[in-house]
């Protein structure tokens, strides 16, 4: 799986193993690439987004409370109506009891607060889900095919997406999520420690809605123009290659036209999942995870890198050839191009002026 | 200037999800055919050189996301569009429904347009499974003033005999509706100024 060159294990295993975890170090540990094999990069994820405590003595417990929390969200909120008011007893064997249905939650109630209407909709919410899963690292037998295993990872990966949605009504399921889940629980589920890979489904959903909660703007169309929408996030972009190279923003930006719009609008919503091979984008991650300012402002630098990387064929290029070369971008060398990240200037690494 | 003229064509690809308009675009651009496309976020930009009569078009095709969450994005994509294809599944009812959502949101944002229509996925469960029939497809295109309408299977390679020699369905009938709509339903002026097409390099050219 690591992607060939890769660093061998450099990361000192005894930090891991200390009471209490040294947040910073496991930053700079992450920003160097984690060693692949191990399960060690399972256990700083979930550490950097903030699931595991920093005391190794309370993993424990918080591990158990939290896979016992989703285990009762998932049997409360993935609906079936038929099972619903079950509750009012009747006879095990025997004829079955006629049940009282409430009016508002009969089948053909057209009330939005109706059970069935609720699980119509979200019908339609896991149909789309099971479309995009299927469009999900096609290419890898982990997420692909008709293999069992690979069903069942299915599977895990729409109950977390069916619940997010649920839990987060106004945001709902967005097509994307699927691709922003998947190093989660590809990482998750790879743990050698079979007991931890059993709770990936747990485990990624709760690391999913923490990677999302900075974020999660921009999937709302409503949220487009707010501070933290698409839109000004794209134009932060803007402003970076600008402040970082002003020759390179001139000729996309002024003299082809070529709007972040048309390129990294994918590549900030989706975290690059879509821009690289899956041990790229998990290497990318551990740099994006590890970034002391956070993730998007790394994911600002590394989209920003991205230009500068291929910046003598941009500055060749008109409007169609660089659109094209931008939207499926070429194989360019890992580490140069997050070295180049962590040198790109930001307003904040300027320092007030 | 350049010894031949070059027209830039933009064209809209609208379509529910899952109904394969990413996989038509391949198959008219690159003849190919694969089930592994991954689901289109934001937009996906194609580009293909096409002869009609003595002159090259460029069509400029824009391959957009449908879910509602793109619609306000799509805007900035839909700006100075020639042409939109509209695609359903043949299979599925719904998004043949959708059809009427797309082509009003479309017109919201842009006043002269041609349209055409395609009905995708027609090779499947050799059409058993099919759901909206070539009549009532017909029937909606010509009562939204006859949009020009074309059954396509981006998966199969038909192997046509005729005229054009062999040539699968779908690049024959990207030819036979994308061009010649552009061309009846619109006025084409000779160079269109699109984003710094201008500066293309163009092959042949005798400066």
């Amino acid at each position: 799986m690591p992607p060939a060159g890769s660093a061998l294990p450099t990361a000192p295993p005894r930090l891991i193993s200390q009471k209490v975890m040294n947040l910073e170090a496991l930053q700079r540990i992450a920003s160097r690439g984690i060693p692949w094999g191990g399960g060690m990069r399972a256990l700083v994820w979930k550490l950097l987004l903030g699931y595991l405590p920093e005391d190794r003595d309370s993993w424990d417990g918080a591990l158990v409370e939290k896979r016992e929390a989703y285990a009762k969200l998932r049997s409360e909120l993935i609906l079936n109506p038929s099972e619903s008011g079950g509750e009012q007893g009747g006879a095990a064997d025997g004829p079955l009891e006629r049940r009282e249905i409430p009016d508002g939650d009969h089948p053909l109630c057209l009330g939005e607060d109706s059970i069935w209407h609720r699980y119509f909709q979200d019908a339609e919410i896991a149909t789309q889900i099971d479309r995009d899963l299927e469009r999900t690292h096609p290419n890898s037998r982990f997420f692909a095919g008709d293999s069992k295993s690979s069903r069942i990872n299915r599977e895990s990966m729409r109950s977390i997406l069916l619940l997010f949605a649920k839990l987060n009504p106004a945001v709902s399921y967005v097509q994307g999520m699927n691709e922003v889940l998947a190093p989660l629980f590809y990482v998750f589920s790879s743990d050698p420690d079979a007991q931890q890979a059993s709770d990936a489904e747990a485990d990624s959903f709760f690391c999913f809605v923490s990677l999302l909660s900075n974020s999660v703007d921009h999937f709302c169309p409503h949220l487009d123009n707010s501070p933290k929408g698409i839109l000004s996030t794209l134009a932060d972009l803007s402003q970076l290659l600008k402040a970082n190279d002003e020759e390179l923003w001139r000729h996309l930006e002024l003299s082809n036209k070529v709007r972040p719009q048309f390129y990294a609008f994918r590549w900030i919503t989706l975290l690059l999942t879509q821009e690289f091979g899956l041990p790229a984008v998990i290497r990318i991650w551990d740099a994006l995870l590890g970034n002391p300012s956070g993730v998007q402002e790394m994911l600002l630098r590394v989209c920003c890198a991205m230009l500068l990387c291929v910046r003598r064929e941009l500055l060749e290029g008109d409007f169609m050839a660089n659109v094209k070369l931008l939207q499926s971008y070429p194989r360019v060398d890992l580490e140069r191009l997050l070295n180049v990240a962590g040198q790109v200037v930001t307003p904040q690494s300027r320092g007030p002026t | 200037m350049a010894a031949r003229r070059r027209t830039l064509l933009k064209v809209i690809i609208l379509g529910d999800s899952g109904v394969g308009k990413t996989s038509l675009m391949n198959q008219y651009v690159h003849k190919k055919f694969s089930n592994q496309y991954k689901a289109t976020i934001g937009a996906d930009f194609f580009t293909k050189e096409v002869q009609f009569e003595d002159r090259i078009f460029t069509l400029q095709t824009w391959d957009t996301a449908r879910q509602e969450r793109f619609q306000s994005s799509g805007v900035a994509f839909y700006r100075g569009a020639d042409c939109c294809v509209l695609v359903y599944d043949v299979n599925n009812m719904k998004s043949f429904d959708n059809l009427n959502n797309w082509r009003d949101q479309f017109l919201i944002q842009i006043l002269t347009i041609s349209f055409c229509s395609l009905g995708n996925k027609v090779d499947v469960d050799e059409g058993e499974s099919r759901a909206v029939s070539e009549k009532k497809a017909r029937a909606w295109c010509a009562s939204k003033g006859n949009i020009p309408y074309f059954e396509t299977s981006a998966k199969e390679v038909f192997n046509v005999e005729d005229w054009r020699g062999r040539r699968d369905v779908s690049s024959c009938l990207w030819h036979e509706s994308i061009t010649p709509t552009l061309l009846l339903h619109r006025y084409l002026p000779d160079t269109i100024d699109v984003a710094g097409g201008s500066q293309q390099r163009s092959t042949g050219c005798e400066c």
